[in-house]
């Protein structure tokens, strides 16, 4: 239990994929304007990270990887080769899955969230956890606990750097600085609050 | 001809997809801290690119609009796949060093992006040159950006030895600052600002109105 | 054929679903003995590295360092009897592969596992540098989480199985710039001539933070800390004294003089 807190706050904070890793950074700079749909879009990659990595473990787990296939006899197989693309194959199915349950079942939520979901198929927030979730040889409780916390950690990044953004408007930003430069900037000076958050140890 | 060298040179720096359209930043910003690193990285973005939108560009007139991004998605996974497996046959350290930066290329909105905007729509040439032009313009900010964090970081370029540190009694103090992830934020706000304020037509102007990618937002 | 009709769309995807999984698969096939050479070179490159020969392994040939490595008595070691084991060939074994089997591989009690392995192969493959009948060297495998990641090294000890001869570090995703500190030579050179264990054969080995003051009663056990990289050179220290307890080699070190020219 304490290893599993461990890896969710190390997840949020230490190894903000945001923030350390700068992974989903597209839609993290395209969608940080407003708080509220910052909001909207935090909630959404929340759910797929929580859903994918742990879905993603499981194929890694009994499918894929050198011997994975013991199950079924044929453990001197090696599919690990093809893990990139099954990744985001379940990602996209997941991804679409999840908007057709919303839609039917939680059609409030869906209205809240629906614009952002295709989106996070190709955001590298997403296929990135995966792919440290791999490469980290988590279990398949632990992967959980990873995706929840780093959706948690990437959700809570793009809140504050829409609050930032959304105090700028009152600031004068030299002309080739609006907009995208001074954006980049704000996110770098996060980055380095958060690099000293790295140094604790968890 | 004119559209040929319009699809090559007009993604270098009047429509840069780093700088203009805000795609591919993950790996801009995180495997810049050397130019090595940079430079593989660019040329596997590069044959990415051109594989798949040279194999795109070949269907098009196959594909149903239904599946199209799925379709999509599964040829440019397989190009990645490709690219990293060599990577690990023939630059295993590289390929180490990159880690799942490599595997994150499915994912750079470039790749998916000019498939989808520009390869579905036109012939194989144009779209290879068209694919060309925005892995260079994209390795041109990767790799001035790796030169900057580099030199400053560590005092050499390509490993070799171009400031003298102190600690060997030279002048320069390196500055780990660059070699952490943050300069790379910072670098990469003072080149937009250097091209904007070359190109005034670039310059967003009302705040809070659109900065959103005009094709894909995600990365 | 209707562009948009299902069955097209059906048939689009499947061949483009065969036709990409025939490409990467026959890539990863073509290329993966390559892949495979390239590892096992790497991994003797480094042990060769800190087995004690006289020229710089970085200006060796591929054919030097394997000529070199034929001269290793490679054996594989039960580290709960604490003595060598022959039921398997040492040079096909592979240990990391073995950690993940579970006909092979025995679990961590959680109060011993400092290295976060949660698991490990039973079996584990060791390294005899001989000069004539005369051990030179013992280089060991080692291995345990680091900030990022697992950190993979060799450790080589001196003959009297307690003085560290020489480290290398080989696989790791720490921080650049910072955790990889721990790959730089100067570090690495400050290992040599330190002891793991006491007299009283207590394993006192220790990363500090800072420097080591020579004055120290404890200096003989003790390495400088890497600073701004604590939690990488903590995972170094806690892979260590994992690796050196009593779930790890203690036992064969201890047995060795009596089943070391076996």
């Amino acid at each position: 239990m304490e290893q599993l807190a461990a890896i969710f706050a190390r997840a949020v904070f230490v190894e903000n994929l945001a923030l350390a890793f700068f992974l989903g950074m597209c839609t993290f700079l395209a969608i940080s304007k407003q708080i509220k749909t910052a909001i909207g879009l935090g909630a959404a990659v929340i759910l797929v990270e929580g859903i994918t990595v742990p879905v993603n473990n499981l194929i890694y787990t009994y499918l894929l990887r050198d011997g994975a296939l013991a199950w079924a006899g044929l453990g001197h197989l090696d599919f690990s080769y093809l893990g990139l693309i099954s990744y985001i194959g379940v990602i996209a199915a997941m991804v679409q899955i999840l908007e057709m349950m919303l839609k039917r079942f939680f059609p409030a939520l869906y209205q809240a969230l629906g614009t952002f979901l295709p989106l996070l198929t190709v955001n590298c927030a997403i296929l990135g956890a995966s792919l440290f979730m791999v490469q980290r040889d988590y279990s398949f409780v632990e992967s959980a606990a990873y995706g929840f916390g780093v959706g948690v950690g990437w959700a809570l990044a793009l809140v504050m750097l829409a609050g930032l953004r959304e105090k700028m408007k009152y600031s004068e930003i030299p002309q080739g600085l609006q907009g995208l430069g001074i954006v980049f900037i704000t996110t770098g000076l996060m980055s380095m609050a958060f690099i000293s958050i790295a140094r604790i140890e968890l | 001809m004119i559209r040929a060298r319009r699809a090559l040179l007009a993604p270098l720096i009047d429509e840069n997809p780093v700088t203009l359209h805000i795609l591919g930043i993950c790996s801009a910003v995180a495997i810049t801290n050397s130019v090595y690193s940079a430079l593989v990285m660019s040329l596997a973005v590069i044959s990415v690119l051109a594989f798949s939108n040279v194999t795109i560009s070949m269907m098009r007139r196959q594909l149903p609009s239904s599946v199209r991004l799925i379709v999509q998605m599964t040829v440019i996974a397989s190009g990645v796949i490709v690219v990293d497996e060599l990577l690990q046959a023939f630059a295993p350290e590289t390929a180490r060093t990159l880690s799942v930066f490599v595997g994150l290329i499915i994912t750079n909105c470039i790749v998916l992006g000019r498939a989808e905007a520009f390869a579905a729509q036109n012939r194989v040439g144009v779209s290879f040159l068209d694919a060309i032009g925005n892995g260079i313009g994209y390795s041109l900010i990767l790799i001035s950006v790796a030169v900057i964090r580099e030199l400053f970081g560590t005092g050499t370029l390509l490993d070799v030895q171009i400031l003298k540190p102190v600690s060997e009694g030279g002048w320069f103090e390196p500055n780990g600052l660059f070699q952490l992830a943050p300069s790379a934020f910072f670098i990469i706000g003072f080149i937009i600002w250097g091209i904007r304020s070359l190109k005034p037509q670039q310059v967003e102007q009302a705040e809070f109105e659109s900065i959103v990618a005009p094709e894909l937002g995600g990365d | 054929m209707d562009k948009e009709s299902p069955l097209k769309a059906i048939i689009v995807v499947t061949a483009t679903a065969l036709l990409c999984s025939v490409l990467v698969t026959l890539t990863a096939v073509t290329l993966q003995p390559i892949q495979k050479a390239y590892a096992d070179l790497e991994r003797i490159r480094f042990i060769i590295g800190i087995s004690g020969v006289e020229d710089s392994v970085d200006e060796m040939s591929e054919l030097e360092i394997i000529v070199a490595y034929q001269d290793i008595d490679v054996r594989l070691v039960d580290l709960q009897r604490g003595a060598f084991d022959s039921s398997y060939d040492p040079d096909a074994f592979d240990m990391w592969k073995a950690a993940a089997d579970p006909q092979l591989n025995v679990p961590i009690p959680a109060d011993e596992d400092v290295a976060r392995l949660g698991q490990r192969s039973s079996l584990v493959t060791v390294y005899l540098v001989r000069d004539g009948e005369q051990l030179q060297r013992l280089i060991l495998p080692v291995y345990g989480q680091g900030m990022w990641s697992t950190i993979y090294g060799f450790i080589a000890l001196e003959n009297d199985l307690n003085t560290i001869a020489d480290i290398t570090f080989y696989e790791h995703g720490e921080t650049p710039g910072i955790g990889d500190l721990i790959l730089r030579p100067d570090w690495q050179a400050k290992w040599r001539g330190r002891k793991l264990y006491d007299e009283q054969n207590l394993l006192r080995f220790r990363i500090i933070r800072g420097e080591v003051n020579a004055s120290s009663p404890d200096a003989a056990y003790q390495v400088d800390g890497l600073t701004g990289a604590t939690v990488t050179a903590n995972g170094v220290m806690n892979l260590i004294h994992y690796w050196f307890g009593s779930h790890g080699f203690a036992r064969f070190l201890n047995n060795f003089p009596s089943i070391g020219d076996m």
